[in-house]
């Protein structure tokens, strides 16, 4: 559903050095590599925050650069970076906005913005904070209130850029677990930037390894991150071996 | 297209609580706001040193609308018709435009604490309008647009001056503003201090906000200042999602550039046809949004509306009392405005330490 073709981005010097890849209906892809790979500058090409130098994106067929902002936001929600909220908003609120390129400029939200607002909330565990100020949530409360207005537009494409930050484990979990769940249905894929490399390796279906704005390797998760490719991308001591609960790779540290 | 279902949701203890905006809010917020501003505007008009009926009083405002004849006194209809009502109007139309344009730039810079005043814009405006009563003095309209454009050029300036690596920074921004504002209020009370004898008098009054002094620019301000709200008001919805996060805004459909540009453009419109007429006037724009925030929530579909017809109650009664309280002498309107705006300025921040 979604085709990068060998993009290319600079910024004081090549940043992206011409990908190329593919995402299919309902895949999860894991988008892995060191600081300054590149990963947020892919991440915020394809959702049209930055333009790429050469290249294209295709989104089911489509030239995601000639839509225009409202079509480019019905089809791909992005969950990016937390921001201070100064205003008194409540999480229904900030939710709806999600709704924002469904509906007429000017005028209320419909009834079917509330349906599907109540839906994601239902969705994300988010519904009994409908009416507290998001200021006053957690940092893991806030951050599904921000999937759940990713969510409530139904786009085709979700994109997460490190969305289990600031998470503890159990909440970092169920997040992916989430996603997993939307994307398993078909109808969504989504792209998630992290560091946490053994989420990655439970959750996704797809890994693509970046290194210095080129794709190191791009497939399943035991066959992109291997020993090799690992080691060689972030320049660590790591080692890899399987997860005995679920038989995907597991990583963890050698240090001798 | 009204709500299916109930947006307030109770709480354990039985209280209704806001989850979001609704048009029956909405109504209900601006129809208590209007009554207000329809009292003050009756009691404004009343208040006087000549003492005029209130049953003449309505009489000769309902046939201003209405544009018939009406059986009154020639000194009353001019005291009313000409004088006290006209200031009046002019007190309403400038309070309106300053909050709105408050509520404007704090969306605008993600910011609670932006306004007009502060961000030197309105210094700016008054520098245009200094300049105009110099170079083109015989011509009256040429204050509001120079004052326009004085405020444009200050806003791009704060601006550019404000931004930092990382895009918009609103603290850098809001410096940037308090140092321009200090800049060019040098310099207008340098203009105004070198200005001859007559001419001062007259320069000053403005300066500190004469709400009588230039009723004849009414008609034009007010449509600036009508045209500056309904542009705004346009673009509430994307600017409740650039209040958030431009980022996020942007991601979720909002044409952020042309956005911003526009409502800076408005508000400057706005913050240029109301210091032509009555000077750098401060704290409207930063109390009175803050104020409907607080009972009504962030939405700009409510604020807006709310703000413009609140800001016209507050410096409606502010030049009341301005008139007033030393009669005959009158004080300045931002005395009024300061000493209400200050306290409420401190608490601000005080509260969001």
């Amino acid at each position: 559903m979604l085709e990068v073709s060998d993009i290319r981005f600079n910024y004081a010097g090549p940043v992206l050095k011409g990908l190329t890849f593919a995402v299919r209906d309902g895949e999860l892809l894991a988008l892995l590599g060191p600081n300054g790979a590149g990963k947020s500058t892919l991440v915020k090409l394809i959702v049209g925050i930055l333009r790429p130098a050469s290249g294209k994106l295709l989104l089911d067929d489509r030239d995601l650069r000639a839509l225009s902002r409202r079509e480019a936001a019905r089809l791909i929600g992005y969950v990016a970076q937390e921001s201070v909220v100064m205003f008194p908003l409540t999480a229904l609120e900030y939710v709806l906005q999600g709704r924002f390129a469904q509906g007429r400029l000017i005028g209320f939200e419909s009834d079917e913005d509330l349906r599907e607002a109540r839906r994601v909330m239902e969705l994300t565990e988010t519904a009994e904070f409908a009416s507290r100020r998001v200021q006053e949530l957690s940092g893991g409360e806030r951050q599904r209130v921000m999937l759940a207005r990713a969510l409530v537009a139904q786009p085709r494409l979700l994109v997460l850029d490190e969305p289990v930050a600031n998470l503890d484990i159990a909440h970092q979990v169920k997040m992916l677990e989430l996603v997993k769940q939307l994307t398993d249905g078909g109808e969504m894929s989504a792209i998630v930037v992290t560091h946490e490399l053994n989420l990655a390796a439970e959750f996704a279906s797809s890994v693509l390894l970046m290194k210095a704005g080129e794709i190191t390797a791009h497939g399943l998760p035991r066959d992109v991150m291997t020993e090799c490719h690992l080691r060689d991308v972030f320049n660590a001591p790591l080692i890899v071996d399987t997860n005995p609960a679920s038989g995907a790779p597991r990583v963890t540290i050698a240090r001798s | 297209m009204m709500m299916s279902e109930t947006t307030m949701r109770p709480t354990r203890a039985g209280i209704a609580v806001r989850e979001r905006l609704t048009a029956r809010r909405l109504a209900v917020m601006l129809t208590v706001l209007l009554l207000t501003v329809v009292v003050l505007l009756i009691v404004a008009v009343t208040i006087g040193s000549e003492s005029v009926k209130l049953v003449t009083i309505l009489k000769i405002m309902v046939a201003e609308v209405s544009g018939r004849a009406v059986d009154v006194s020639p000194e009353n209809h001019l005291i009313i018709a000409r004088i006290r009502l006209p200031r009046a109007l002019m007190a309403m139309v400038v309070g309106a435009g300053l909050a709105v344009a408050g509520a404007a730039y704090q969306a605008l810079l993600k910011n609670p604490l932006a306004d007009p005043a502060i961000l030197g814009v309105s210094s700016g405006g008054a520098l245009g309008a200094i300049a105009a009563m110099i170079f083109a003095g015989s011509l009256p309209i040429s204050r509001p647009i120079a004052a326009f454009i004085g405020a444009m050029i200050t806003t791009a300036f704060v601006y550019a001056l404000g931004q930092s690596r990382q895009g918009d920074s609103s603290i850098r921004l809001i410096l940037a503003g308090v140092i321009t504002n200090a800049l060019l209020s040098s310099i207008v009370i340098f203009l105004v201090t070198t200005a001859a004898g007559a001419r001062q008098r007259s320069v000053i009054s403005w300066l500190i906000g004469d709400m009588g002094g230039e009723t004849a620019l009414l008609p034009l301000v007010a449509l600036f200042v009508l045209m500056g709200i309904a542009v705004i008001y346009i673009n509430a919805r994307s600017l409740n999602l650039l209040m958030v996060s431009e980022l996020d805004a942007f991601a979720l459909g909002v044409e952020v550039n042309r956005v911003k540009l526009t409502v800076y453009i408005a508000a400057s419109l706005i913050t240029g046809a109301t210091v032509a007429v009555s000077g750098a006037i401060g704290f409207v724009g930063l109390i009175i949004p803050h104020a409907m925030r607080l009972v009504g929530g962030s939405d700009n579909r409510l604020i807006i509306p709310a703000s413009a017809l609140a800001g016209g109650a507050f410096l409606l009664l502010a030049d009341t009392i301005a008139r007033t309280v030393i009669a005959p002498l009158e004080l300045p309107i931002g005395v009024i405005t300061a000493l209400v705006g200050a306290p409420v300025f401190i608490y601000l921040l005080w509260r969001t330490s």
